[in-house]
């Protein structure tokens, strides 16, 4: 065998591996990002003022809690899918897309889609508010449950080495969140529970949404997820909500508050990063296999706190966005733990390279 | 017509093995003006099939411009998916 040939090769294989960790870092990133600019929405203009603050709409408690959540998230995945639409269009892939989406892998991005939006992010937001900050690790599960699906599954790799790795990770993601189980009484049980389904939604969706981006280009599954999570938070999942509340009224109206008010930039802003965080999820998780693919992404529990800082907090100057020091140390230990899953050294960023 | 992808993994179905020269030789008459249909992204597809057990590598070596050629061939498994998963 050619020598020179055996090098381009390991040059290509080699590039290939770093090419996915980026796509899989940078969705968590973004991810931060877009969680980020979400929170400012929320927390901006009719939101911070009348909603969450002096709530002369006179909304319930219900309806604080878990509609105005999904009207954010329905918002911020609405837009998200009308950003996918307008990058899909310039990647000459809009005739793709409505070519996939008459296809059985179209019909399965589509059940991922549903499965990891509406249904595991509202579990994801019920669970906090039933319990807490103690839930943030069971939900950070997802990336365990996600390498476990694409193992038996997929037949992925997993092997010790790699389970240690998503273990040092789920700790640092406890520490991160500021995981307490100081007040664990039924509610926090239930919120729990709520947050495992929360965790096997996103796993679920993590590795096969992956792995059928194998099949589908990486931007079509993407536009398919957002498109999907946004219709079905403003058509399905809303009035759902809505009704139990006994106000079915009441999502047109907050529509048409939300929309027409100036806070409406930052959820256009925030669906835009919300493309890539979960596009590049995808997409890494193809190149890199669900296990390291999703441990690179779940340092969006460092990322979204971290973002939170800069534009909540320095940015925008709200106070109590900064992180602590052990928030920064579990971060390194983050990416320890990313290094253990892909069997990466990650000194050899700086190492120089060989002449 | 079917979407980019599904022909390129069909296409491997048809073949005892191919390099994504030859992949994009087969599809340009009806993809050739797709921005997806070149050789980075048609690689990268390549490459991610094989990293999911659909194509495995049969051979590699340098072109005539000393350009690595790599090429694939379908697993079984891939071949179940494909039939499975993309309808002729």
């Amino acid at each position: 065998m050619n020598s020179n040939a055996i090098a381009a090769k390991q040059k290509s294989d080699s590039a290939f591996m770093k090419r996915g960790v980026i796509f899989a870092v940078m969705s968590g990133v973004t991810y931060g990002l877009y969680t980020a600019f979400l929170t400012l929405g929320q927390a901006s203009g009719i939101w911070g003022a009348d909603w969450y603050g002096a709530n002369e709409a006179g909304l319930s408690v219900f309806a604080i809690t878990f509609i105005l959540a999904s009207l954010g998230s329905a918002i911020n995945d609405t837009i998200s899918g009308i950003w996918c639409l307008i990058v899909t269009g310039i990647k000459g892939e809009l005739g793709d897309f409505f070519r996939v989406l008459k296809t059985k892998p179209g019909w399965v991005m589509i059940i991922c889609a549903l499965i990891g939006g509406p249904i595991a992010s509202t579990c994801y937001v019920a669970a906090l508010q039933l319990g807490g900050s103690v839930i943030v690790p069971v939900a950070a599960l997802n990336s365990a449950l996600g390498a476990i699906i694409g193992h038996f599954v997929f037949k992925q790799e997993l092997n010790g080495r790699m389970i240690l790795g998503i273990l040092v990770c789920l700790f640092a993601a406890a520490v991160i969140g500021g995981t307490s189980f100081a007040n664990l009484g039924p509610a926090a049980l239930m919120g729990c529970g709520l947050a495992l389904v929360c965790a096997l939604g996103w796993g679920i969706e993590g590795a096969v949404a992956g792995f059928g981006t194998t099949l589908i280009d990486y931007q079509i599954g993407i536009t398919i997820r957002q498109c999907t999570s946004g219709l079905a938070n403003l058509i399905i999942l809303l009035p759902i909500l809505c009704l139990i509340d006994g106000n079915i009224g009441l999502e047109l109206n907050l529509l048409g508050g939300a929309i027409t008010d100036s806070s409406i930039i930052f959820f256009i802003i925030s669906g835009f990063f919300a493309m890539p965080a979960y596009s590049f999820w995808y997409k890494g998780n193809s190149m890199c296999g669900a296990a390291l693919g999703m441990v690179c992404n779940g340092m969006y529990a460092f990322w979204g706190p971290f973002w939170c800082m800069i534009v909540l907090g320095l940015v925008a100057g709200i106070d109590g966005w900064m992180l602590t020091p052990i928030q920064w140390i579990m971060a390194v230990v983050m990416v320890i733990g990313i290094a253990l899953v892909g069997n990466l050294n990650p000194l050899n960023l700086f190492k120089k390279k060989e002449a | 017509m079917k979407p980019l992808y599904y022909a390129m993994l069909k296409y491997m179905t048809t073949v005892d093995e191919a390099s994504v020269a030859d992949a994009i030789n087969a599809l340009k008459g009806e993809y050739g003006s797709f921005k997806m249909c070149r050789p980075a992204p048609m690689q990268e597809a390549l490459m991610t099939a094989e990293k999911n057990g659909l194509l495995e590598e049969s051979r590699f070596d340098l072109d005539e411009n000393n350009q690595l050629r790599v090429f694939y061939r379908v697993t079984d498994y891939g071949r179940q998916m494909i039939r499975d998963y993309i309808k002729d």
